[in-house]
């Protein structure tokens, strides 16, 4: 079986270590201009050498987006900023607009091209054009179905990328520009409002809804993916937190470390799928990969975004003689809570917290600032970097 | 009425009893577009010199469809316009002699990247997504002719989902194929048209360009959706018409928040 890549997002270098910690290949990431989150932090270009270094020299790739449609006005600095991404020596930037695909080959750079997904690819005759411009991946379009994606890849032999995982436009990436008529913002340079989210009325009608797609999922699909001969499985979520990038991520390695050794149970999968919806907080769903999403595969509306408040703490330090964990607090958390610490080098343990002591060694009842530092006793050793949340579910129940 | 040539979608059969010159009949095909509500199989065109419309993006099987028909293509079809970039492959696969238009409208943006296309197609439709001054900067320097829009229903979103279908099925109201969508903060509104291959939103208010115009221009492209012959022939006699709107040719976007404030 081929070595497939695990994509993650990063939006910042802190994402970016914690993606690469978790499990990730490569990430990929925008820098201050030309990509389409506009309003992200997103990396300065000296940010962008740091990573790559940092990227290097843990055997990882890394990836930058160039992926807006361009306008008159951005065309000035296009040639500038990609001979500093070839200096800087990024794996392959992401592009879409053809211009930037013929810049990257007229000024003789090395960086790899790989198609955006906002080029909407769903056949192979589409790939061979982008082939011919000197791509060397396609991100094929979320609406790919395996049938798709194997004739793609048969017909192409160019790598093939794919989402695997989270939010969604309603529309073809790339094919929107509500945002424009709403706010002005134009969507296509990074300005998107996410009006497919907003709520609508049709003339007449009392009911209001929205046209939310819920988040996708190919927990179940990795395997057949596989075997369609795609190259890099891609997860959404650049403006994501540390606690979504390190769970989605780390599920996202085991199942395809299952998967090359031929181990992966349905049980794992449902456990897995549990942890991914929590984790984001909405439903998901495979979306187009076997049929056409209907109505089970959208919300309406009534759904709100309250977010959870599972991420409890972030490890600092393990003291290995004392058997004491420094935490850095998250979310609130008591003696008494059962919990868990997962991370990418031990198996997910239940804890239950006996004894919580503040910074000065004092016992305390409960953590509750935001990012105070507490100390508990814990006798699994743990590394910096692992993370503690709510226990909710037992992985042994579904096995 | 301007001198060049227009270029019509044709959005029903009524319209081809238009009684008017320089008109190019571009017809939305049935299997590869979306957006209408009328399509068109091949045989059913036997005007001279027409276009075809194949706005889908397309999928393993519909582009192996449409590689069949165009083998067969009639000697009618003069043109071909499309947005999926697949079709350049197989026009040269198939050897066809036909003029290409690309028609996706939210990639034409920048006079650079349309020129790169120019080197694949005969010529594209210019994006309703820039000002006047980004138009005239385009056509002043790209060296083919260039699509226009003239009056049209911009679309602002398509999607692959049938979205009109999903919301009858979940409020259990009889399904239609048209609608039209108001956003409840900003009151925009957008006329919806859905077919088994997805849904397209358009921009509730036709795009009125018709003061614009440019030494090269090939063709002045009109979307008349909805409206009936003698709307168009109004249109084209330089009437008014009513629920119109200049669309973004005198307003620019923008897109990072900081510069809205600026604007502020």
């Amino acid at each position: 079986m081929n070595k497939v890549e695990l994509l993650a997002p990063a939006g910042d270098l802190e994402r970016l270590k914690i993606a690469y910690l978790y499990g990730a290949d490569a990430v990929y990431c925008a820098g201050k201009k030309f990509g389409l989150r506009a309003n992200a932090n997103n990396f300065t270009l000296d940010e962008l050498e740091t990573a790559t270094q940092f990227a290097h020299e843990h055997e990882k790739k890394i990836y930058v987006t160039v992926n807006i449609i361009f306008h008159e006005k951005e065309l000035d600095g296009l040639e500038d900023y990609l001979k500093e991404l070839n200096r800087i020596g990024v794996d392959a930037i992401i592009a879409s607009d053809i211009l930037v695909i013929k810049k990257v080959k007229e000024l003789h750079l090395k960086l790899e091209v790989h198609v955006s997904t906002q080029a909407s690819i769903l056949n192979s005759e589409a790939g061979l054009f982008y082939k011919s411009l000197g791509a060397t991946r396609l991100v094929l379009a979320r609406e790919a179905s395996i049938e798709d994606i194997k004739d793609i890849k048969e017909n192409t032999n160019l790598e093939l990328e794919c989402f695997i995982h989270g939010a969604m436009c309603t529309s073809f990436s790339g094919r929107c520009v509500l945002s424009n008529y709403c706010t002005g913002r134009d969507a296509n340079r990074g300005g998107c409002a996410q009006i497919c989210r907003w709520t609508f009325k049709i003339k007449d009608h009392e009911d209001v809804f929205s046209m939310t797609p819920k988040d996708l999922n190919l927990i179940e699909y990795i395997k057949a993916m596989i075997d369609a001969g795609v190259n890099s499985f891609k997860v959404e979520g650049r403006m994501r937190g540390i606690y979504y990038i390190a769970t989605v991520i780390l599920v996202y390695r085991r199942i395809i470390d299952a998967i090359n050794t031929n181990t992966l149970t349905s049980g794992e999968i449902h456990y897995y799928l549990d942890v991914l919806n929590r984790s984001a907080n909405r439903d998901s769903t495979p979306q187009f990969i076997h049929k056409l999403p209907k109505k089970e595969e959208q919300y309406f509306l009534g759904r709100q975004e309250l977010s959870n408040q599972d991420f409890l703490g972030l490890v600092q330090d393990y003291d290995e003689i004392e058997h004491i964990v420094t935490l850095e607090q998250r979310n609130y958390f008591s003696v008494g809570d059962v919990v868990e610490f997962f991370g990418p080098n031990i198996e997910t343990f239940t804890y239950k917290i006996k004894e919580i002591w503040d910074e000065e060694g004092n016992f305390i009842e409960v953590a509750n600032h935001p990012k105070m530092i507490v100390k508990l006793r814990v006798d699994v050793g743990l590394t910096k970097y692992d993370m503690m949340r709510i226990k909710v579910f037992d992985k042994q129940n579904y096995l | 009425m301007k001198t060049n040539s227009y270029l019509i979608a044709v959005t029903s059969e009524d319209l081809l009893k238009l009684k008017v010159k320089n008109i190019n009949f571009l017809f939305p095909m049935t299997g590869y577009s979306v957006g209408f509500y009328h399509t068109f199989t091949f045989e059913e065109i036997s005007v001279p010199h027409s276009y075809i419309f194949i706005n889908r993006i397309l999928d393993k099987e519909t582009i192996s469809n449409l590689k069949r028909d165009l083998a067969n293509l009639p000697e009618t079809i003069a043109g071909i316009c499309f947005t999926d970039l697949g079709i350049l492959h197989i026009v040269k696969e198939l050897n066809l002699s036909v003029q290409l238009i690309y028609m996706q409208n939210h990639n034409t943006t920048n006079r650079l990247s349309i020129e790169y296309y120019l080197e694949y197609v005969d010529s594209v439709l210019l994006s309703t997504d820039i000002t006047e001054e980004e138009m005239r900067l385009i056509l002043d320097n790209v060296k083919k002719p260039l699509v226009v829009p003239y009056f049209m229903r911009a679309d602002a979103m398509y999607s692959r989902r049938t979205l009109l279908t999903n919301y009858a099925d979940h409020f259990g109201y009889p399904k239609k194929t048209m609608e039209t969508l108001q956003e409840e903060i900003t009151d925009q509104s957008f006329f919806a048209v859905e077919n088994e291959y997805g849904t397209v939103l358009y921009a509730d208010k036709f795009i009125d360009y018709r003061e614009f115009s440019h030494e090269n221009i090939l063709y002045y492209y009109i979307n008349p959706l909805g409206l009936t012959n003698s709307e168009i022939e109004a249109i084209l006699n330089g009437e008014e018409i009513l629920n119109t709107d200049t669309g973004f040719l005198h307003k620019e976007t923008y897109y990072r928040l900081k510069e809205e404030e600026e604007c502020l």
